[in-house]
């Protein structure tokens, strides 16, 4: 906690906290996550930069930007990342309105800031760079607590409802694109709840989430053979459940986590009426990292992604598995270096949008994908 | 082995007293606003947690830490149960979600008594050695 920045304004404590990471991505085939990362490439770059207050015991304000260029994604056009008022009646029971990052899983609302992490890329069957901003954030508001269970240990519960967050930089427009279609219009609203329980067993905590959500869309064709013809997807609530495991017991830290997500799509357009679309996958990870010094961890995952409805006769687009290995170096307190490889076994379908897209391999998929990614991250 | 054991009696008086030293090693002391005098283990990693912000009597509380050492890693490792990287990282998980402010760091036990003395609800932590005059110190249950 060596470095802050924090000031006063007519006697209320204010604090400035940033974050920024530059990372390098040099893969021996496909080019993933937007990038060229074929002939190696420095298009990874993000940065935050938040305010916040206490105003009153109970009451505190805050706001975060963030910004990145990450291959084709973000290209430098910021977007308000949170920004809510937190108003908390007593520890069992507290409300925030306005822009929340959304809680799902260990973690959703954490997976920009790669300092606290051991990763320089999260297990991507769980948190997808590429689709970050339809999940990261809700606009509305969350009920939130902490309760005691005693010698049990204790329950955390967070339950929201809002609209969800589109970013026209993001990995869903460039899914849209590089599928052949535009998005002209775009909404959707979400729901969820989050509950953890921390284990009187030391470090382990325990937890579930559910999210019931919509993305309703409208455009037009933009190539092939319906060209020009406009299309609507109303989508029915689609559907995402996950369990997790995290223990941190010393210099080791292990974390699981497992996620079903099902949705029903009914697909509209004027050359080919109207049909439904049911879709699904499946998301989870394992991974284990030991803290060897002060300056020194390693780390491994395994993270698997599956989909329901794989190319016909394309055994690779079922899946994407990833066994990654990491050595992280904090060079100082608030600066981090992390070499990290990949061996990625399958690409997922047309509509997976879990890093491979045509457009980045206009000559198609290699079945395997060997990828290194070196990551410097700095934060206060 | 019996219990009567002399060599048994020697390891187990000698390890106790080790705890004795560790738990003796770490004070807690709080502001004179918070009324309570004594505070559970479950409250007090609550409030370094930043899940609790009130004890069991209603005193707001205000969570104060030191910048690092021996004092700070042995609190840590004693009532909230993280190394030193693992609550940092905590804590700034929880701000860049928005959800809390970094406590209050200081560079020593003369400055987190001084900051604690005058700083109403404020809760900190001291080597036991440490003079602590202003300032109350909370028994831990």
């Amino acid at each position: 906690m060596h470095a802050q920045f924090d000031f006063t304004v007519d006697g209320l404590p204010v604090q400035v906290h940033s974050f920024l990471s530059q990372g390098f991505a040099y893969s021996n085939d496909n080019n993933y996550l937007t990038m060229q990362t074929s002939k190696g490439s420095f298009a990874m770059t993000d940065v935050g930069v938040n305010v916040s207050a206490q105003l009153t015991d109970r009451l505190r304000v805050g706001a975060q930007v963030y910004d990145r260029d990450i291959g084709q994604l973000g290209k430098w056009h910021p977007t308000l990342d949170w920004a809510f008022v937190d108003y908390k009646f007593a520890d069992w029971f507290g409300v925030r309105a306005g822009k929340v990052k959304t809680v799902l899983g260990l973690y959703n609302d954490t997976q920009d800031m790669e300092a606290l992490h051991t990763w320089a890329l999260l297990p991507q069957s769980t948190y997808p760079l590429d689709m970050r901003a339809t999940n990261i954030a809700h606009t509305g508001g969350d009920v939130y607590g902490n309760i005691s269970l005693h010698k049990a240990g204790s329950l955390a519960y967070t339950a929201y409802a809002g609209l969800r967050s589109f970013d026209p930089w993001g990995g869903y427009y460039y899914f849209s694109l590089a599928s052949g279609f535009n998005i002209e219009k775009i909404s959707g609203h979400t729901e969820g709840f989050d509950i953890r329980w921390n284990t009187p067993i030391s470090g382990l905590t325990a937890g579930t989430s559910f999210v019931n959500s919509t993305i309703n869309r409208s455009g037009q064709w933009i190539s092939g053979p319906f060209l020009g013809y406009s299309y609507s997807i109303t989508n029915h609530p689609e559907r995402t459940v996950a369990a997790y495991l995290e223990l941190v017991r010393g210099n080791w830290h292990f974390a699981g986590e497992f996620r079903n997500w099902n949705v029903l799509n009914e697909i509209s357009s004027t050359i080919l009426g109207t049909f439904p679309y049911q879709d699904g996958d499946q998301e989870s990870y394992v991974s284990g990292a030991y803290r060897v010094s002060k300056h020194i961890e390693l780390g491994t995952y395994y993270s698997h992604y599956h989909v329901d409805s794989p190319t016909a006769g394309d055994p690779n687009s079922s899946h994407i598995n990833d066994n990654a290995a990491t050595v992280r170096f904090d060079l100082m307190s608030h600066w981090d270096l992390k070499i990290e490889e990949h061996f990625i076994r399958g690409y997922g379908n047309s509509y997976s949008a879990h890093g491979f897209y045509a457009t980045q391999n206009p000559e198609g998929y290699k079945p395997n994908t060997d990828l290194l990614v070196v990551r410097t991250g700095w934060s206060f | 082995m019996k219990l009567t054991n002399p060599l048994f009696l020697a390891v187990t008086l000698g390890a106790l007293a080790a705890l004795n030293l560790v738990a003796g090693e770490v004070k807690i002391i709080a502001n004179s606003s918070v009324g309570a005098s004594s505070v559970s283990a479950d409250e007090l990693k609550g409030v370094f947690l930043a899940t609790k912000t009130s004890l069991s009597d209603g005193s707001h509380v205000e969570p104060v830490v030191l910048k690092g050492g021996a004092t700070h890693e042995a609190f840590l490792k004693e009532y909230v149960g993280k190394t030193d990287s693992a609550f940092e990282t905590y804590f700034r998980s929880l701000v860049f979600t928005g959800k809390a402010s970094m406590p209050k760091a200081l560079a020593s036990d003369g400055d987190m008594v001084a900051y604690v003395a005058r700083t109403k609800g404020a809760i900190g932590y001291v080597s036991g050695g440490t003079a602590t005059e202003g300032v109350k110190t909370l028994e831990v249950k």
